[in-house]
C-alpha cells in the first residue's frame, strides 16, 4: 500500500472517531431542547409577557440546530456567525419576556440552552469562539439579572446567576475539550496503525522476496554443484569452451543473488531481473548491478526505462552487463554487451513527468544502450 | 592458516625495484588465485600471504596490502582505518560491493576498492597505481561514487559525474571517450579527479594525504582546489 493511501486511511479512522462526538453533541442539544425547554415554556406560558415570542424563539433554536446538524454531518455550507447572532437575539428576547419572579426558572430557557446550540455551530472551531459566545450570554444574563433584581435580593441573585452560568457553560466547554483530546488520540492511533500496516506489508514483501531468492539459490546451487562435481571428477574439461561458458553463467547468477540487497523488491528491478532471467536461460551470463535507492516511478516511466533494454538484452550473446543508478530525481539504466548485428545508432526522447531519454550505440566491439529518466 | 613468507620484500621506487605486495584472504583458493594473477606480472612481487593481517605484515614490509574485506566472518573496516592511518597502502577487495560498503572503505583511507569479480587486469592495475599513490577507479568503485547520496559527499562536476557513470556502465574507457567526444586520457582524468576529491573527504589518513600530494605533483589537481573541493564552481576541465 502506498504511503498516500495509508495517510488517507489514517484520516478516515480519525474522522470516524470524531463522528461519535458530533452525534453526542446533537443528542445533548436536542434532548435538552425537547425534554427541558418544552415543559419550561409550557409552565411559563401564562406568565410570559409575550407567550408566542417564547414559542417562536424555540422554533428558531430548532431551525438553527437543524442547519448546524446538516453542516456537521453533510458538510452543508451554513452562515455560522449570523446563526450565532440569531441564537443571541432569541436569548435576549426570552430574557426580556420572562417575568422577574421566574427568572431562574426553566421558563427562562434560552440562556441555559444557547451553549449546546452554539457548540453545534462551532464544533470544529476550537474552544475560543465557544467561550466568547458563552461570555456574551453571561453578560446578557447579568444585565437581565440586574434588571430583574428588586433591591435587597442582589447578593442572592448574583450567586444564583454565577451558579447558573457556571453550570450551563462548563459542560459544552468540557465536551469540546474532550473531543479535541479524542481527535488527537484518534489521529495518533491512526498514524501508528498506518505505520504498522506499512511495516506489515513490507515484511510480507521481504518474506516473499526471500522465498523467491532461496528458490533461485536452490536452482543455481544445484547447477553450480553439478558443474563443480563434473570438474572435480574430470568429466568436464576446464579447457572446453562450453564448460567455461557454463561456469561463467553459474558464477554470474550466484553473483547476482549476492548483489540483491533490496529487502522489498523494487518494481523496476523486478522487471529487469525478469529480463535477465530470460537471457540467462538462453545461456548468456548477465551482471545486474544497482546503485542507489529507486524513487517511486509511474508504470509508464518504468516501461520506457526497461523495455528498450529488454529488447536488446534478448539479442545478447556471450555476456551482458545491466546497471541501474538511481537518485531521487534521476534513474539511469544501461546495458552493454558484445556487439551483434543491428542498427549503429538510435535515440529517442519521451516527455513523461520529466523526460526519458534513450540512446543506443554499436561499434565493432560493444553494443551500449542507455535509458535515463530525469524528473521535471 | 599461518603466514607464508614468499620472498624478502623489496621496496618499490628504489631504482626499478618491484612492488612488494602482501595478500590477506581467508579462502585458500582465492588467495592462491590472486597470488598467481599478481606473480605473473614482472612489476609485482608477492612477499607474504595469509589469513591474518598482523601475521602477514610481521613477515616484513609491503608496499601494498591487498586485503579481503571479510575475514573469518567479520568486516574488517576498522583494520583498514588502522593500517591507513599508519600510512600502509591498502587495496580492499571483496565480493561485497554495495555502495555503502565501498564508500565506508574509502572513508577509512583505503587507496582503492576492487570487486572480486573484476578480474586480473583491474587487480594488477589497482595494485600498481596504489604503490605509486595514484588513483585507480575500477567500475564498481565508480558506481559507488556516482550513486553517493550522503550529505558529506564531495561535489563532483557534471563532467566528472558523467565520466564515472559511463565508465561504470561500459567498463570501457574507449567507449566512454567516444560517447563523451573527448580523449581517453581526458576520461581517465575526470575519473581520477573524482577519486581525488574523495581523498579530501571524511577523516584524514596518511594514505589520503599521499594520494593528494601525488595528484598535485602529477598536475591532476591544483593545490588551491584541495581546499575548495566542495565548490560547484570549480573548473570542469582537468588541469
Amino acid at each position: 500500500m502506498s504511503s498516500e493511501r495509508l495517510r488517507i486511511a489514517g484520516a478516515t479512522v480519525a474522522t470516524t472517531a470524531d463522528r461519535g462526538g458530533r452525534i453526542a453533541a446533537v443528542f445533548i442539544a436536542f434532548g435538552w431542547h425537547f425534554a427541558v425547554n418544552v415543559p419550561g415554556i409550557a409552565t411559563g406560558w401564562t406568565d410570559y409577557r409575550v407567550p408566542w415570542a417564547a414559542a417562536a424563539g424555540w422554533v428558531l433554536f430548532t431551525f438553527v440546530g437543524v442547519l448546524a446538524g446538516a453542516r456537521l454531518f453533510y458538510g452543508f455550507a451554513v452562515p455560522v456567525f449570523p446563526l450565532l447572532a440569531v441564537l443571541l437575539i432569541v436569548d435576549v428576547l426570552v430574557i426580556a419576556i420572562t417575568p422577574d419572579a421566574i427568572f431562574f426558572h426553566s421558563a427562562n430557557w434560552a440562556w441555559g440552552t444557547i451553549g449546546w446550540f452554539a457548540l453545534l455551530l462551532l464544533y470544529d472551531r476550537g474552544i475560543g469562539p465557544l467561550v466568547m459566545v458563552l461570555a456574551a450570554n453571561a453578560a446578557l444574563g447579568l444585565v437581565g439579572v440586574l434588571a430583574a433584581t428588586p433591591d435587597g435580593n442582589g447578593a442572592i441573585n448574583l450567586s444564583r446567576f454565577v451558579m447558573y452560568i457556571y453550570g450551563t457553560g462548563v459542560l459544552p466547554i468540557a465536551l469540546v475539550a474532550a473531543m479535541d483530546v479524542l481527535r488527537a488520540t484518534a489521529a495518533t492511533a491512526a498514524a501508528s496503525e498506518s505505520a504498522r500496516a506499512a511495516l506489515e506489508s513490507e515484511r510480507l514483501g521481504a518474506a516473499h522476496a526471500q522465498r523467491e531468492r532461496q528458490e533461485r539459490l536452490g536452482i543455481v546451487s544445484e547447477a553450480a554443484g553439478a558443474l563443480l562435481h563434473d570438474l572435480a571428477s574430470g568429466r568436464a574439461d576446464p579447457a572446453d569452451l562450453d564448460v567455461q561458458r557454463s561456469c561463467a553463467l553459474a558464477a554470474a547468477r550466484l553473483r547476482r543473488l549476492i548483489a540483491e540487497s533490496d529487502d522489498v523488491p523494487d518494481p523496476l528491478l523486478h522487471e529487469l531481473r525478469a529480463c535477465v532471467d530470460v537471457a540467462e536461460r538462453q545461456g548468456v551470463p548477465v551482471d545486474l548491478i544497482s546503485v542507489g535507492d529507486l524513487p517511486e516511478l509511474d508504470v509508464a516511466i518504468r516501461r520506457r526505462l526497461a523495455e528498450p533494454l529488454a529488447a536488446t538484452l534478448a539479442t545478447a550473446r556471450d555476456w551482458a552487463r545491466v546497471t541501474v543508478v538511481a537518485q531521487p530525481d534521476e534513474v539511469v539504466v544501461s546495458l552493454t554487451t558484445p556487439a551483434t548485428a543491428g542498427p549503429a545508432k538510435e535515440a529517442h526522447s519521451w516527455a513523461m513527468n520529466g523526460v526519458v531519454d534513450y540512446w543506443y550505440e554499436r561499434d565493432e566491439e560493444l553494443l551500449w544502450a542507455q535509458t535515463r529518466w530525469r524528473a521535471a | 592458516m599461518g603466514t607464508d613468507t614468499v620472498a624478502s620484500g623489496m621496496t618499490y621506487g628504489s631504482g626499478g625495484a618491484r612492488v612488494a605486495v602482501a595478500i590477506v584472504d581467508d579462502h585458500p583458493v582465492v588467495l592462491e588465485g590472486v597470488r598467481s594473477w599478481l606473480a605473473a606480472d614482472p612489476r609485482l612481487e608477492v612477499v607474504a600471504t595469509g589469513d591474518n593481517v598482523d601475521a602477514v605484515l610481521s613477515a616484513g614490509p609491503a608496499d601494498v596490502i591487498l586485503l579481503d574485506l571479510r575475514l573469518h566472518g567479520r568486516m574488517v573496516v576498522d583494520k583498514v582505518s588502522e593500517l591507513s592511518a599508519a600510512g600502509q597502502r591498502v587495496v580492499v577487495y571483496s565480493e561485497h560491493h554495495e555502495s555503502s560498503t565501498i564508500l565506508a572503505v574509502l572513508d577509512a583511507g583505503a587507496v582503492a576498492f576492487l570487486a572480486k569479480h573484476e578480474g586480473r587486469d583491474h587487480c594488477v592495475e589497482t595494485v600498481l597505481a596504489a604503490a605509486a599513490d595514484r588513483p585507480y577507479v575500477p567500475p564498481s568503485l565508480a558506481g559507488a561514487m556516482v550513486g553517493d547520496r550522503r550529505s558529506t559527499r564531495p561535489a563532483l562536476s557534471d563532467k566528472e559525474r558523467e565520466a564515472l557513470l559511463l565508465w561504470f556502465q561500459s567498463m570501457s574507457k574507449a567507449s566512454v571517450a567516444k560517447r563523451m567526444q573527448i580523449s581517453e586520457h581526458t576520461v581517465k582524468q575526470y575519473v581520477d579527479r573524482a577519486r581525488i576529491k574523495y581523498a579530501r573527504a571524511g577523516r584524514p589518513a596518511a594514505t589520503k594525504s599521499a594520494l593528494l600530494a601525488r595528484a598535485i605533483e602529477d598536475g591532476l589537481i591544483r593545490p588551491e582546489e584541495i581546499g575548495t573541493y566542495r565548490s560547484h564552481a570549480s573548473p570542469d576541465r582537468p588541469a
